[in-house]
């Protein structure tokens, strides 16, 4: 049995947010799925509004707190990413692309991803096709097909209502991307990625 | 253990009165902080090199030689030499003259800058950084180690039968520093060459620089220059002083809230805990400062930041007094202690040719 790891990523603001709410319906439902598979999961959540100053404060120094440090991290070296934001005016939040502007362009690239999204209205779900969807295809990580958006109203659907089967659909298709990656694509090194010098300077050696 | 400042040459607003020096007056008051830093007894001074306003430092080597003619002990060096943009030709001939001018007093630190519009208005692509920095050093050496250069690259007209001048002084050339924030590959292009590697370490935690002064320390004994112990590491650092530390605090606070870098952004206290930024007393300067021992390392060179952020040239000099009175003299006494015999001392053009003049002897004996 494989033990993967699921990065969290939870732009909600208000507590308790039907953000984290949907975040951890999605987490829990691709555990059991990675179980049914045969692995084993841990899950970290980053939870972006304990960031949020400290992502204000890495856009103007350029460098990360320790504690957005390991935040990063924890994202950036995930076997599968669970990434849910609610909805502003028309699109993703500013806090949840703050600290996708703060990722090394290449950081994400092949991570299969669950996207989600949240808003008042069933109105904003597209925000996961026209929005969400696109900046993770400019990240060149790996979206599953199922996108899964929570209106208000889905939270008094009973059991027959739609969201519990888009979930369950959702994360089968990132338990197979997970559960289907190979051990060894990790997120690279700079210190032990570099070119050796003799390499580098090529024939002026 | 060598001592210093560096300054980025910026002209900006002082946030306590409004006022804007001029260029002619900032030009004048960093030669007034170079030949203070000789006074209070520092060994190094270090200028940047900027192509844009708010800064005026264009031209280093026209300053430095400037200064260099008013001091007799002063080491002079860069904060960075643009060694993407400038032409190695150039960079050859202008820091071998300044080092004849100097009596050796000349080593330099090369940058790759962080200005994206600097490459086109030299012709350069921004994308090129790293090839460009790996050419052109390349070619840099060539010029300065060998008499007639035939050269040929990708980035400047080729070269036949050429030969730099003036030769560098003694046939020794300037000592380089490489100087990187967060390319390991340039810490790699120090070791290769043996060279020195100078770490910024004001905008990044400790951690980092402890990484990329790690990673280049085993590169240096990979390309066989020595021990990883015995390569030559250079830090930055970042302090305001007075005798009182709530004074220094009240005082400098303005000055960094509205700092062009890092202003606007986190508190002084965070940036003080998550980088190396020192506010106090005297004394908490050099409990921090040999605190940096404990995670590079025996290292050869240490400059700090004093002078930008429109501090008036009075506080500047002001601070070089406690820095040269009350911090310097307790440092170098500290940091020589703690030393080992085998961890070479900082590089000065006399003890470079007399290390040339030994190693040559030797050979002769060898082949003999």
């Amino acid at each position: 049995m494989t033990t993967r790891t699921l990065a969290v990523l939870s732009a909600g603001l208000s507590t308790p947010s039907s953000t984290r709410l949907l975040a951890d319906r999605l987490t829990a439902a691709t555990v059991k799925a990675l179980r049914q598979r045969g692995d084993d999961a841990t899950v970290e959540v980053v939870e972006l509004r304990e960031h949020a100053r400290a992502l204000a404060d890495h856009l103007v120094t350029g460098f990360p707190s320790t504690a957005l440090r390991g935040a990063i991290d924890t994202v950036v070296g995930a076997d599968g990413l669970i990434a849910v934001t609610p909805v502003f005016s028309a699109s993703y939040s500013g806090l949840f692309k703050t600290f996708i502007d703060v990722l090394d362009p290449d950081a994400l690239t092949g991570r299969p991803t669950l996207l989600g999204a949240t808003a008042g209205s069933a109105r904003h779900s597209l925000v996961l096709e026209h929005a969400m969807r696109p900046l993770f295809a400019y990240l060149r990580a790996v979206p599953v097909p199922t996108a899964v958006f929570a209106a208000a109203e889905d939270w008094g659907d009973g059991d027959g209502g739609a969201l519990a089967p888009r979930i369950q659909r959702a994360a089968g298709e990132l338990a197979d991307l997970v559960a289907g990656r190979p051990a060894t694509a990790r997120p690279s090194d700079p210190f032990a990625d570099f070119v050796p010098f003799d390499q580098l300077l090529g024939d002026q050696a | 253990m060598q001592f210093g400042i560096f300054t980025v040459s910026d002209i900006t607003t002082d946030p306590t009165t409004g006022r804007t020096p001029s260029e002619a007056e900032r030009i004048q008051a960093v030669v007034a902080i170079a030949k203070k830093a000789e006074e209070v007894g520092l060994d190094v001074f270090a200028l940047g090199e900027h192509h844009n306003p708010p800064f005026f430092s264009s031209s280093p080597t026209t300053t430095l030689a400037y200064i260099a003619a008013q001091t007799s002990t002063l080491q002079l060096s860069t904060s960075t030499t643009l060694i993407t943009t400038n032409d190695p030709v150039k960079i050859a001939e202008d820091y071998a003259m300044l080092q004849h001018l100097a009596g050796g007093r000349v080593d330099l630190m090369m940058g790759r800058g962080n200005t994206g519009p600097v490459y086109p208005w030299f012709g350069k692509d921004v994308r090129d950084g790293i090839p460009l920095a790996v050419e052109n050093y390349a070619l840099l050496r060539r010029l300065w180690d060998t008499e007639v250069v035939d050269w040929s690259g990708r980035y400047r007209t080729p070269l036949q039968g050429f030969t730099s001048t003036p030769r560098p002084l003694d046939g020794v050339p300037p000592f380089v520093w490489h100087g990187s924030i967060r390319s390991p590959q340039i810490a790699e292009q120090a070791a290769y060459y043996g060279d020195g590697y100078f770490a910024n370490h004001i905008f990044w935690p400790e951690e980092h620089t402890q990484r990329m002064v790690e990673f280049y320390r085993g590169r240096f004994a990979h390309h066989g220059h020595g021990d990883a112990d015995q390569a030559i590491v250079g830090l930055g650092g970042q302090v305001f002083m007075r005798k009182n530390s709530q004074d220094a605090v009240r005082e400098f606070r303005p000055y960094f809230d509205n700092a062009p870098v890092y202003g606007h952004g986190p508190s002084l206290e965070d940036f003080s805990r998550e980088t190396p930024l020192t506010v106090g007393s005297p004394q908490q300067v050099i409990e921090r400062t040999l605190g940096f021992r404990d995670y590079v390392g025996d290292y050869q060179r240490q400059l700090f930041l004093l002078d930008h952020a429109g501090l008036p040239l009075k506080t500047v000099l002001e601070q070089l007094d406690l820095l040269g009175e009350e911090v310097v003299p307790v440092l170098r006494r500290e940091f020589a202690a703690l030393r080992p015999a085998h961890v070479p001392d900082a590089p000065t053009h006399t003890a470079r040719v007399a290390a040339r003049r030994s190693g040559a002897a030797a050979e002769e004996l060898t082949v003999r």
